[in-house]
């Protein structure tokens, strides 16, 4: 019966694949895209299984699974249980919120910009919201004690938030005018805003005591090493609430590719639009940096791939992107902590391996199309 | 029946339209023209409720444009403007698509009908699976057209006319396309429509258009119908050069006039 079982489920999966390629080929790309988002949900499940499955030290799985389901015995389990529910799971846990939080971030900042090279990594906001957090640990309760006191451990989500956001504003403000974004000022202005805010982030760093300057150290690593459930529940809320909102963007996003006028023409109301999908991406990008560090590339990569195959219609690029984002992030994570092990990389060296080469390719192949 | 009512408008604080009215009737071809820089494009604009008016009222279909949301004018009127630009990788039937979004037509059973049918219209009818970026200018502004199309699907319904608002809707365009926009144009007015559009060929707008609005330096200098419109004094008066209307070159000069053409 189990073995009949999973035969079925792997013939709908070649079917799965078949459709794909035969849509491929129609240059149906609607239904391709909705092909693909299941397919996604498929490799993404698979990936976070798989992640929890390897790693440096042997852990069974099965253990834990007798463990849950109250078969097993206590003392034999134990470490298995901590390796798996306590390490492994919360990092894959993080690494899908985080992956699927840049990836979408990533979409919605080229689409308000309508261009495919805008990404909060790129043009400062991660850095923005590093300062944030970076100020709140250095000046810590004297200066923002009323903001432990209000949000508690979602202090520093918070305080990263207060910084994507006002550079995001900062740089819609300089790189729009009249509804025209001009990508080379966006970029430009990324670098400027990006060195302004690691100026003052360094000069804070420079400021910092010696406890500080370890919890800096330790949050700036940028890796999902430090994954645990209390960093998931202070950035999971605000993540999973940013990525909730995007899908009511998707249409204005689709219409704003056309420009802010047309996209009025077309009924949507662009102001309203605009600032959600500001607050949205800072709130993703604040909390994504606060759990992780800076992680980069990923909000490029990833829309990039997706548009190649299914094209930049928003409805399906968001929920593919969130998906490809985090599947991408965990398959990062466990490059990172094996291709040395039982040392580890910082997940961020990983992703500009990736992440920096793609974007050279996606510079020289598609620059006329880009504005540059 | 679009109403413009004494309108002003400022950009960056300089006013730029001065008391500008006008009507724009359903059922007719209203043609804005006028030299560069006189405020065409800024009154339409106006109209399509993009900029809004330092004084005067705009009315569509007796309501005015200030009490109108966003989605509600984009289902009385469609705008086409000058250029788009798109930096995503968008095929033709997706960026006509986007016009069936915006529009009013409910029914999603009618989309691929009224997508193709609109493709057809402008001329691209092989052209669906095409990616926008890799067309010509002219090819383009049609898909552009096709999408507003879309958008503008009917030119009456709920027994109220709906409205184009097409800013140079021919200036990249060759001869025998623009001579198939104008009349596209033409017959969306036969079936009960509005049309406004800005010109700069005077010889189409003369052929097409059923009313005629000369504008410089932010005011209207004449209007009615081109015959009206188009004399040497008004000419010289707006274009600030002398020339002569009807009036062929002698005799070894070629000239080619639109009028002439046979599609």
């Amino acid at each position: 019966m189990p073995r009949s079982e999973a035969l079925g489920r792997g013939m709908r999966l070649t079917g799965l694949a078949a459709d794909i390629r035969n849509e491929w080929r129609a240059g149906n790309r609607s239904r391709l895209a909705q092909l693909l988002v299941v397919a996604l949900v498929v490799i993404a499940i698979a990936t976070f299984v798989g992640s929890i499955m390897t790693g440096a030290a042997d852990a069974s799985l099965a253990n834990v699974w007798r463990w849950l389901i109250g078969e097993a015995d206590q003392a034999l389990s134990i470490r298995d249980r901590i390796i798996i529910l306590d390490i492994r799971l919360p990092r894959a846990v993080l690494g899908m919120l985080v992956g699927a939080s840049l990836a979408v971030s990533g979409v919605v900042m080229q689409g308000l910009f309508r261009n495919p090279l805008a990404d909060p990594g790129l043009v400062g906001v991660s850095s923005g919201a590093s300062l944030g957090a970076v100020l709140l640990i250095v000046l810590g309760t004297a200066a923002f004690g009323p903001l432990f006191a209000l949000f508690g451990f979602y202090a520093l989500p918070v305080a990263a938030f207060f910084g994507g956001l006002v550079t995001t504003l900062l740089l819609y403000r300089i790189a729009t005018r009249g509804g025209q974004t001009s990508i080379a000022t966006l970029l430009l202005a990324g670098i400027a805003l990006g060195a302004l805010t690691g100026a003052v982030t360094g000069v804070l760093v420079f400021m910092a005591d010696d406890k500080q300057l370890r919890d800096l150290t330790f949050w700036g690593l940028g890796s999902l090493a430090g994954a645990n459930w209390t960093k998931i529940l202070a950035s999971a809320p605000i993540i999973l609430l940013s990525l909730a909102v995007t899908p009511f963007l998707a249409r204005g996003l689709n219409a704003i590719t056309l420009g802010e006028a047309a996209a009025f023409h077309m009924g949507i109301p662009v102001q309203r639009l605009k600032n959600v999908a500001i607050v949205s991406v800072a709130a993703a990008t604040g909390a994504s940096v606060a759990v992780s560090g800076g992680i980069g590339f990923v909000g490029i990569v990833v829309p990039h791939l997706l548009r190649l195959v299914i094209g930049p219609d928003h409805r399906y690029l968001l929920p593919a992107s969130a998906l490809l984002g985090g599947t991408l992030l965990i398959l990062a994570d466990m490059i990172a902590r094996t291709i040395v092990s039982p040392a580890e990389l910082p997940i961020g060296i990983v992703t500009a391996f990736i992440g920096a080469p793609f974007f050279l390719w996606i510079l020289l192949r598609g620059r006329s199309n880009m504005g540059l | 029946m679009i109403n413009v009512s004494n309108l002003s408008v400022r950009l960056g604080g300089r006013p730029v339209i001065h008391g500008v009215s006008l009507e724009a009737r359903p059922g007719a071809l209203t043609a804005i023209v006028g030299p560069n820089g006189c405020g065409k494009t800024t009154t339409l604009k106006a109209i399509s409720g993009e900029l809004a008016p330092a004084g005067g009222t705009i009315r569509i279909n007796g309501r005015d444009l200030r009490g109108l949301k966003p989605w509600e004018l984009a289902s009385m009127r469609g705008v086409l403007p000058q250029s788009t630009v798109i930096s995503f990788p968008f095929t033709v039937r997706e960026v006509v698509r986007l016009g069936l979004a915006a529009g009013a037509n409910a029914d999603a059973a009618l989309h691929d009908r009224i997508a193709a049918e609109a493709l057809e219209a402008v001329d691209l009818g092989g052209f669906a699976g095409r990616f926008y970026q890799e067309l010509s200018g002219g090819e383009q502004q049609r898909v552009q057209l096709a999408r507003v199309l879309c958008q503008i699907s009917e030119p009456v319904t709920d027994g109220q006319p709906r409205y184009l608002l097409l800013d140079e809707p021919v200036s990249s365009l060759d001869i025998r396309h623009q001579l198939g926009i104008m009349q596209l144009a033409r017959s969306f007015c036969e079936r009960g429509g509005g049309v406004v559009a800005v010109m700069h060929d005077l010889n189409l707008t003369a052929m097409f258009a059923d009313h005629m609005v000369m504008m410089k330096a932010g005011k209207v200098r004449a209007s009615g119908a081109p015959a009206e419109v188009l004399t040497d004094e008004t000419m010289e008066a707006v274009f600030g050069c002398r020339m002569r209307v009807g009036v062929a070159p002698p005799a070894p000069v070629p000239f080619v006039l639109p009028q002439t053409a046979s599609l």
